[in-house]
């Protein structure tokens, strides 16, 4: 069986990732100082296209590693279509991204073939015969050299970053795309993909609002933020809090304000039973105008509110809301 | 629910081979790192053919950049450095020579000034530094030398094979609140060490492992602490001049605690000023840092700051007891530095130049073990034989019986203090016994409901703004970040004792003695006394004091991701 170099791209829903062109560049690299032959595969449901696309590159074949149960993506299914394919075809040295996917799949893949894989690589060198590749150690403070003991096929992933995608080598004819069938048997898949969803960057960009409600431990119980945002709801404006509240879980880590969390400067900063702490106020201080109700008239809240409220919030938040809603309903 | 850290247990960590791993880039570390660089370099001269290699010494420190987590407040003997660097004085940042001291007497309002400063407080030839930059500066030196420093990287566990330390495993990084690896998750690595020097500073995390692990404290007087609380101020020009010492006593702990103030005059009308209070008080109600706001409400102190703005805030631990209670210094695969084996002398309140100087001894033990590749207990056991034949014993030992002298109080104390500066040290026998500090706490029953005439320094401080501040406040400009996301550093091993008993036997003193709000009891009316306790511990600032003041001894200091703790500069 002749040695040779199999870069498996990654494809998301029909797309390439562009990194894979990153993996590429790192294998026509080592094949060129390898002498090894360079192919690449393509895994999925209908992937004849995308092989087209790699095939336009420096490499002599591409394979479209093709199976009804590889689409959607599951790892059970990739780890076990890949190590048909792989067996089949005896690649010498396997390189693959460092993506979220890869890293979901991979492991699994080379355990199931008794192999390892050397992860996260950001390089390789040739020393002599061997092939070493580089990792980094101690968030990157060295660098360690590692190499394979066992036999091949040898498993390897490149960091995001580490090879350049602009320098991917055209073909000067392209490549032949050959597609093979992999048999998945149903059993084999354990996981039950659902929709594709994109988690939204952050939830809430509280440097935008124009009107913040926040709160601090004076709101007691996890069931009184409701108050309080019916406040907000009714101004308009966002919820926030200082850091026990978040840090209790009542609301998320993005609605804090202060030295640990976001800094704000609304038209309207709101702070209920927010003592004020000064990691506090470096988050807030310059709000335009800024209203505190606090029970404790010697918080320091009031030293930088515009109108200080001393009493319970309690007692002044539901008529306030009332108050708010005729006021809006009037205009 | 309070979830604490510990190692991830069932995962595969990455291994290291090293020949020395130092845990702790302080003083101690630096200095270690520094002669054995030194020293293999002055060997690799002389011996073309048998090279030594620097490639595998490796400097853990837990702080994000180098002297980051260093406080002290400082004045430094320049002794030891004088041996490390013949020279240094050129080109170390050092603030100013000492000028002028003063020892004071407070009490209330006034103050008596010491005709004569007692001997051990006699600092000329000393210098004023800020021990977080002095240590930076070390730092790139030992930077410059081929070692590697991992900054950001703390010891977590120690390593062992039957009663042989073996090397280090680091924190693990990206663990989230319920100990569970996030997606950034990186186990910790074990550095298999040939030896493992420990430079933690006070109550050191991996010294206390080893501590207990082969029981050394065992015939040792056991070790005491104070807690140092530090502003650094910045003042009128003129008011205190640069190299300027002062030392109050007295007010306002009263007889019944131990310990004083300093000021010390820095350049640019910078001045470092703090208190530190020993951990051995009474009252569980004392507040160290609301001690040194109380301080700084005396008229006389209160004059020298009039107009003055804080600029920064910190606190730390340091080791107290002296000779009697230093644990064994070696043994197989370990040595232990500077304050971490609790060298400092206590008479002068100094322990920088003792923490470099011992550093040296372990670097040249290490180095002796390096050219025989031998380092079993045989060799690297040398290092203790190295320090009691060393100045440092000599300086402790005429100290050994200081401190204990004072643990009934000032004027027993005073008294001790001057026969024993007669006879060598001796005092009225050649070792004073002393008591965990700890074990003078006393439970609320037996104390007066309102403080009686201490109440004043009792609980949490109040703060104006301008000459003392809340501790929040305080906090604030330590600089202290961590991670938010992880588990609990501060192990607490049986929580239901500070909610069920500590609340009501000393009223949670953990809220008090921690100097940066770390411990808090909140409403919970599930629980007996109505409240539980709650914990910030990305406030910490790594003094260590929970570790060694809670009265039932279930708090443990672990380290945090490494990289998160005070951002000191200057301190």
């Amino acid at each position: 069986m002749p040695e040779s170099i199999l870069v498996v791209v990654e494809q998301r829903e029909g797309k390439l990732n562009r990194v894979s062109w990153e993996t590429l560049t790192a294998g026509q690299a080592l094949s060129a100082e390898t002498g090894w032959p360079l192919q690449a595969a393509v895994v999925g449901g209908g992937v004849a296209g995308l092989a087209g696309e790699v095939a336009g590159k420096k490499v002599t074949k591409v394979y479209a590693v093709e199976s009804p149960r590889l689409d959607p993506y599951t790892p059970d299914a990739f780890a076990a279509g890949l190590k048909q394919f792989i067996e089949a075809q005896q690649p010498k040295l396997l390189l693959m991204p460092h993506t979220y996917q890869v890293r979901d799949f991979v492991p699994k893949l080379a355990t199931a073939m008794g192999r390892t894989v050397i992860s996260d690589c950001i390089g390789y060198k040739k020393h002599g015969e061997k092939l070493v590749f580089t990792r980094q150690m101690f968030q990157g403070k060295l660098a360690a050299d590692v190499s394979f003991g066992c036999e091949p096929p040898w498993f390897v992933t490149f960091q995001n970053g580490a090879f350049r995608a602009d320098k991917v080598e055209a073909g000067t004819n392209a490549a032949p795309v050959e597609t093979v069938k992999v048999d998945i048997p149903d059993n084999v898949i354990r996981n039950r993909p659902h929709e594709v969803f994109k988690e939204a960057k952050q939830a809430v960009d509280l440097t935008q609002a124009e009107i913040i409600v926040s709160i601090g431990r004076g709101i007691k119980e996890q069931k009184n933020i409701e108050l309080a945002k019916q406040l907000a709801d009714a101004l308009g404006g966002e919820i926030a809090a200082s850091r026990p509240i978040c840090d209790s879980g009542w609301l998320p880590m993005d609605r804090q304000i202060g030295s640990s969390g976001q800094t704000v400067a609304p038209k309207l900063y709101l702070a209920l039973g927010i003592s004020g702490a000064i990691q506090h106020i470096v988050g807030m201080k310059g709000s335009r105008t800024i209203i505190a109700v606090n029970k404790d008239s010697e918080a320091p809240i009031f030293e930088i509110a515009d109108y200080a409220v001393v009493g319970n919030l309690f007692d002044i938040v539901p008529p306030l809301i009332e108050e708010v809603k005729k006021a809006k309903a009037g205009a | 629910m309070l979830i604490f850290r510990k190692p991830l247990e069932g995962i595969e960590r990455p291994q290291m081979p090293a020949d020395v791993v130092i845990v702790g880039g302080g003083p101690a570390g630096m200095a270690c790192a520094l002669r054995l660089s030194q020293l293999i370099d002055q060997h690799n001269s002389q011996n073309p053919d048998k090279q030594l290699s620097k490639e595998n010494i490796y400097l853990l420190e837990k702080a994000r950049e180098i002297g980051q987590h260093c406080l002290s407040g400082a004045l430094l003997d320049p002794r030891s450095m004088r041996e490390l660097l013949p020279g240094f004085e050129k080109q170390a940042p050092l603030d100013a020579p000492v000028s002028q001291e003063a020892v004071y007497f407070l009490t209330r309002k006034g103050k008596f000034k010491l005709p004569i400063t007692p001997p051990p407080l006699r600092d000329h030839g000393n210098y004023v530094i800020s021990l977080n930059r002095f240590v930076k500066w070390l730092g790139s030196k030992v930077e410059e030398t081929g070692i590697t420093v991992f900054t950001g990287f703390a010891g977590s566990e120690l390593l062992f094979e039957g009663d042989r330390v073996t090397g280090v495993r680091t924190d693990d990084k990206g663990v989230d609140k319920q100990n569970q690896p996030k997606s950034n998750f990186e186990p910790g690595y074990d550095l298999q060490a040939k030896v493992v020097i420990l430079a933690e500073g006070p109550r050191g995390s991996l010294t206390k492992q080893l501590i207990t692990r082969f029981d050394l404290m065992k015939d040792r007087n056991p070790q005491t602490f104070g807690q140092g609380v530090k502003e650094l101020w910045e003042l009128p020009s003129g008011r205190i001049a640069p190299g300027q010492v002062i030392y109050t006593m007295g007010w306002p702990l009263t007889s019944k605690e131990y310990g004083g103030a300093w000021m010390y005059g820095s350049k640019d009308n910078i001045v470092s000023l703090g208190f530190v209070t020993a951990l051995e008080y009474p009252d569980p109600r004392l507040d160290p840092q609301h001690v040194l706001q109380d301080f700084k409400q005396h008229p006389f102190i209160a004059g020298l700051l009039e107009g003055g703005k804080m600029i920064r805030y910190g606190a730390k631990s340091l080791p107290y007891s002296g000779w009697w209670a230093v644990p064994p210094l070696a043994g197989d695969g370990w040595m232990i530095v500077g304050d971490s084996a609790g060298l400092l002398n206590s008479a002068r309140l100094k322990g920088i130049h003792l923490a470099i100087k011992s550093g040296m001894l372990a670097a040249e033990t290490a180095f002796e073990a390096l050219k025989q590749d031998n380092f079993s207990a045989s060799t690297i056991g040398q290092y203790q034989a190295k320090v009691e034949s060393s100045w440092i014993r000599d300086e402790l030992w005429k100290v050994r019986n200081f401190h204990q002298g004072f643990e009934h109080g000032f004027w027993a104390g005073m008294f001790h203090a001057g026969i024993q500066q007669f006879t060598g040290g001796y005092g009225l026998r050649n070792r004073y016994p002393g008591t965990a500090g700890y074990q003078h706490m006393k439970k609320l029953s037996a104390l007066s409901a309102d403080g009686g005439d201490e109440a004043y320094l009792l609980g949490p401080a109040k703060g104006d703004g301008k000459l003392t501040f809340d501790k929040l406040t305080d906090l604030y400009h330590s600089g202290t970040k961590h991670e938010e996301d992880q588990p609990s550093h501060l192990v607490i091993h049986d929580t239901n004792i500070c909610n069920v008993r500590c609340i009501k036997e000393f009223g949670s003193p953990c809220q008090n003695f921690c100097p940066a709000n770390v411990y808090e009891m909140v409403d919970d009316a599930e629980q007996p006394n109505g409240k539980r306790i709650s914990l910030n511990p990305s406030n910490c600032v790594h003094c260590k004091t929970c570790d060694i003041q809670d009265p039932y001894q279930i708090i443990t200091w672990v380290p945090p991701e490494g990289g998160g703790g005070p951002n000191y500069d200057g301190m």
